[in-house]
């Protein structure tokens, strides 16, 4: 029985069974005897009680998770549904990581280590970070919001305080990946005090404003571990190899904007400073590439693994002279100026490849500008055969090709196709793509990770419910014909964890008739779909440890009839009742409140 | 919530020159060199759920009208029998009472007149027969009727939208905050997150809230601007923000941050980013114009723009 409720209940990861780990994991399943079997819904793993992981912040409640974890030095937390990438969560939603913060330094003394994403964290977040904890080491933003580069001045600065009362102060990690900064200046970098030596990673990228270059040269220069280092652009390519003199020891090197007048010794200093960097197995940055520059990294080419081209604007012959001379590529990222051409080179040079990601260069236009179809695709799953992760946009696709590629490469756990335009069929058939993604589902069955695009019938999803068993994560648009096609998939995909949802006609019934699936579930996302307000609370209803919440920006949600159709609806499993940060323009389906407070709560609080 | 499309302007310089598909994306109105901001809202409309979309940034509504985001329409793999039926019926009810986002699909065999614009009030009708299965062929050629952005389509995230455009964005200075209330074409700032107040009928705008920076100290407050009515108000509230500490020192009385006789004295940018001395122009127009405040010492204040300099000496 424990062994059910482990496997079922928690998601536990199995650390040091201290007596104490133990009694408290007895406890539990004591608690929840009668509930083992049919509620596998709390989402926390912890690992000698030391790392927090919590896919989805609302489920506990914050006292809970506080008192139960002192020793803790690790958290990361995840926040907002996967489509707020894509504007579709308004802002305001939540995702408030103060109340966290706040509570955390009271009471986690040891913290060494914050990773937060799609989360809203205010200067005043940062600052008490930066004060809190004495071994801090290591703070990752991804896809964060709400602060600006004052507080990352804080950071920064913040090692001079500690520095007088403790013997090392280590900031190990900044890394503030595709987070949206408020860039008041680049002066803030200059706060890192010179008694910080620690530094293994700084990741800048994403940030807009020069920061001052001299001491951006010295940090880099007293950091000797520094591995990882991801410039933003405004760092000019005229001066990366004065950095990279500094730091030849980089593993891991984002640039910044890659272009420079055509000056023969900017070029060789560059060049030769690359040379020296034996360590170095990834690049990345390369914004607005001029090609003659491109040759400087050459030297590095053969030790790549992970070359990350996604914002190179050059064309098919320059990013195909790089990729040909990487043959221990891993992953690439690129963008479609590859075309077809760069992508059969690929699949020749690069056997060693397990990730592509071929992003659109001009998404919102029908007419294709480059020459890419899915017969790039095609050829990479036939010569490439350790291929595992796929993130494909193009123009056209057709069943053929999707049956080809997964007779090819059966070992796919993750494949992500956008077809750019809604409803695209095939484009040899005019049929609709079902049997072509039944093929990926049929022959991949270690699928994770599935998003589908183009027409699709409820066929599609009849396939996917019967073939994808271990598919945790499923994004669809615009595709279905009715109720029956989400039907399919929540009762038949036994490891759906995640599901998004948009432009479907999927509705009430098919929601009501699986309501205890979506306990099992992490979330479900549906946005304009055809789901009423009255079954939102009927679900809520009879599911009360489910937070149902309507998002309407409309505004007049108290009003609407039961009838009218929500605009997006987010569900997920929680312990912790609604939560208290939802803007006006969310509802919580909840009728009853206040009678949600589970055992577990009263078990956590003792 | 918004979407950035991006299309309309930029691409004479682009490489493929279809900015904006179908019929040609040159935009009529002022230079909308800035990405155009829609977001997809409803109205209420009773029982018909009709979709509107909104301008968000400073555009003109001409500039807006043509080629405007997807023409997803006619391109790549052609029409025809589209077998998959459209209209659910399952499912509580037909597909067509339902809001949703408009495709280019909607408006293959309908909309011979163009809705206006794209205006803040204006909304596009859904009509309700289009939602069947639609004929498309090759041929089609469907210029993208306004409105018909999808919001959030294609899936693509913030960090890789319009790398064409990115390349033109060779100032490193550029801010992210957009100012959607720039036309001029020289500043291009690529608006990612739109702090526009202009989203009408979008979340309830019930703060706004600036940031304050002040001399000498390293981390910057935010006051919210909806909350004052009166210039003494916002003095008050930045003196117990800042000042608090210095209690009923006579040198820095809330007051005297705005009559320049104190240590300090109030500043704030405005969206051109000149550096302006609060109090010169009437309250309303400072809320419409201003985009930060920053307490400066009064020593670095003579750089700023000229004021009448009272010559009493108000204690």
């Amino acid at each position: 029985m424990l062994q059910v409720f482990e496997a079922r209940l928690f998601e536990l990861v199995t650390g040091e069974i201290g007596s104490e780990l133990v009694a408290g994991r007895i406890v539990m399943a004591i608690s929840f005897r009668e509930e083992v079997l049919e509620h596998s819904w709390y989402a926390i793993e912890w690992w000698c009680q030391r790392r927090i992981f919590i896919g989805n912040c609302y489920v506990v409640s914050l006292a809970m998770k506080i008192r139960r974890f002192p020793e803790v030095r690790s958290v990361e937390l995840k926040w907002k549904p996967h489509f707020a990438d894509f504007n579709l969560v308004p802002d305001g939603w939540g995702g408030y990581f103060y109340p966290w913060i706040c509570e955390m330094a009271r009471v986690y003394p040891l913290l060494e280590e914050i990773k937060l994403k799609r989360m809203v964290v205010t200067d005043e977040c940062l600052e008490l970070i930066s004060k809190s904890f004495k071994n801090f080491k290591v703070l990752v933003l991804s896809s964060c919001e709400g602060f600006s580069t004052d507080g990352l001045a804080a950071i920064a600065a913040n090692c001079r305080h500690c520095c007088m009362l403790f013997a090392s102060w280590n900031l190990r990690e900044l890394d503030l990946r595709e987070s949206e900064v408020e860039d008041l200046s680049g002066h803030w970098l200059s706060h890192f005090p010179d008694s910080c030596t620690s530094l293994q990673s700084l990741n800048m990228s994403c940030l807009a404003s020069e920061v001052n270059f001299s001491a951006l040269q010295r940090l880099i220069a007293r950091s000797p571990n520094l591995k990882t280092l991801r410039l933003n652009r405004a760092v000019p390519l005229e001066k990366l190899s004065t950095l990279l003199h500094r730091a030849p020891q980089l593993v891991e090197l984002g640039t910044g904007a890659y272009s420079a007048e055509i000056r023969p010794n900017v070029y060789s200093n560059l060049a030769e400073a690359f040379s020296r960097c034996k360590e170095l197995m990834g690049l990345s940055g390369f914004w607005d590439v001029v090609p003659s520059y491109l040759p400087a990294i050459y030297s590095v080419c053969s030790r790549l693994t992970s070359l990350n081209l996604s914002y190179a604007t050059i064309q098919s012959p320059d990013v195909t002279k790089i990729v040909t001379q990487c043959p221990n590529l891993q992953s690439l990222s690129v963008l479609d100026y590859i075309e077809d051409a760069g992508l059969h080179a690929l699949s020749l040079s690069c056997k060693d490849l397990r990730e592509l990601r071929v992003f659109p260069s001009d998404p919102f236009v029908a007419d294709a500008n480059v020459s890419l179809t899915e017969q790039g695709l095609v050829a990479v799953s036939e010569g490439c055969l350790k291929l595992q992760s796929v993130l494909y946009f193009c123009r056209q696709m057709s069943n053929a090709a999707l049956t080809t590629i997964a007779k090819n490469r059966p070992n796919l756990n993750c494949f992500r196709l956008c077809i750019l335009e809604p409803r695209a069929p095939d484009y040899l058939t005019l049929e609709p793509l079902d049997n072509g993604f039944g093929a990926i589902v049929d022959h991949c069955k270690q699928l994770q990770r599935l998003s589908l695009s183009g027409l699709l019938t409820d066929l599609v999803f009849e396939y996917i419910g019967n073939r994808a068993k271990k598919l945790e994560m499923l994004s669809i648009a615009f595709a279905g014909d009715s109720d029956m096609g989400l039907h399919h998939v929540l009762s038949g995909c036994d490891s759906l964890r995640k599901l998004e949802i948009r432009d479907c006609p999927f509705g009430d019934k098919a929601l009501l008739d699986n309501v205890s699936k979506l306990e099992t579930m992490r979330s479900l996302w549906m946005s304009s779909c055809s789901v009423s307000l009255g079954a939102c609370k009927r679900l809520s209803q009879k599911m009360p440890r489910l937070n149902v919440e309507v998002i309407d920006e409309q505004g007049d949600l108290d009003s609407r009839s039961d009838n009218s159709p929500v605009e997006k609806l987010y569900v997920y499993r929680t312990v912790a009742g609604p939560r208290l940060d939802m803007p006006s323009f969310i509802r919580n389906m909840d009728q009853n409140p206040t009678c949600r407070r589970y055992s577990l709560e009263k078990l956590f609080s003792e | 919530m918004d979407v950035t499309l991006g299309l309309l302007d930029h691409i004479p310089a682009g490489d493929d020159g279809g900015g904006g598909g179908g019929g040609g994306g040159v935009p009529s109105g002022g230079s909308t060199t800035n990405r155009s901001i829609l977001t997809v809202s409803k109205e209420d409309n009773k029982n018909t759920m009709v979709m509107s979309s909104e301008v968000t940034s400073g555009e003109s509504l001409d500039g807006l009208e043509l080629g405007l985001g997807l023409s997803i329409g006619g391109g790549g793999g052609g029409g025809g029998g589209l077998k998959s039926k459209m209209v659910a019926n399952g499912g509580g009810g037909g597909w067509s009472q339902y809001a949703r986002i408009l495709t280019a699909k909607d408006f293959h065999t309908s909309l011979v007149s163009k809705p206006n614009s794209c205006s803040s009030s204006s909304s596009v009708n859904i009509p309700n027969s289009s939602t069947s299965g639609t004929k498309r062929t090759a041929t089609d050629s469907v210029s993208p009727p306004n409105g018909t952005s999808v919001v959030g389509w294609p899936p693509v995230s913030k960090a890789h939208r319009m790398p064409t455009l990115a390349n033109q964005i060779k100032s490193a200075t550029e801010n992210f905050v957009s100012k959607p209330e720039q036309n001029k074409s020289k500043n291009q700032t690529i608006g990612i997150k739109d702090y526009s107040d202009e989203r009408n009928g979008l979340s309830n705008k019930k703060y706004r809230s600036v940031k304050v920076n002040m001399d000498g100290t390293l981390i910057g407050r935010k006051v919210d601007l909806n909350a004052h009515t009166s210039y003494e108000m916002l003095a008050q509230t930045l003196h117990e923000m800042f000042f608090s500490r210095w209690s009923s020192t006579e040198a820095v009385k809330p007051s005297r941050l705005l009559d320049g006789t104190s240590e300090f004295v109030l500043t704030y940018e405005d969206k051109d980013g000149d550096c302006m001395l609060v109090g010169d122009v009437p309250w309303e127009m400072f809320l419409s114009s201003v985009k930060r405040l920053r307490i400066m010492k009064n020593s670095d204040s003579n750089e700023l723009a000229p004021r009448f300099q009272e010559t009493n000496d108000s204690v």
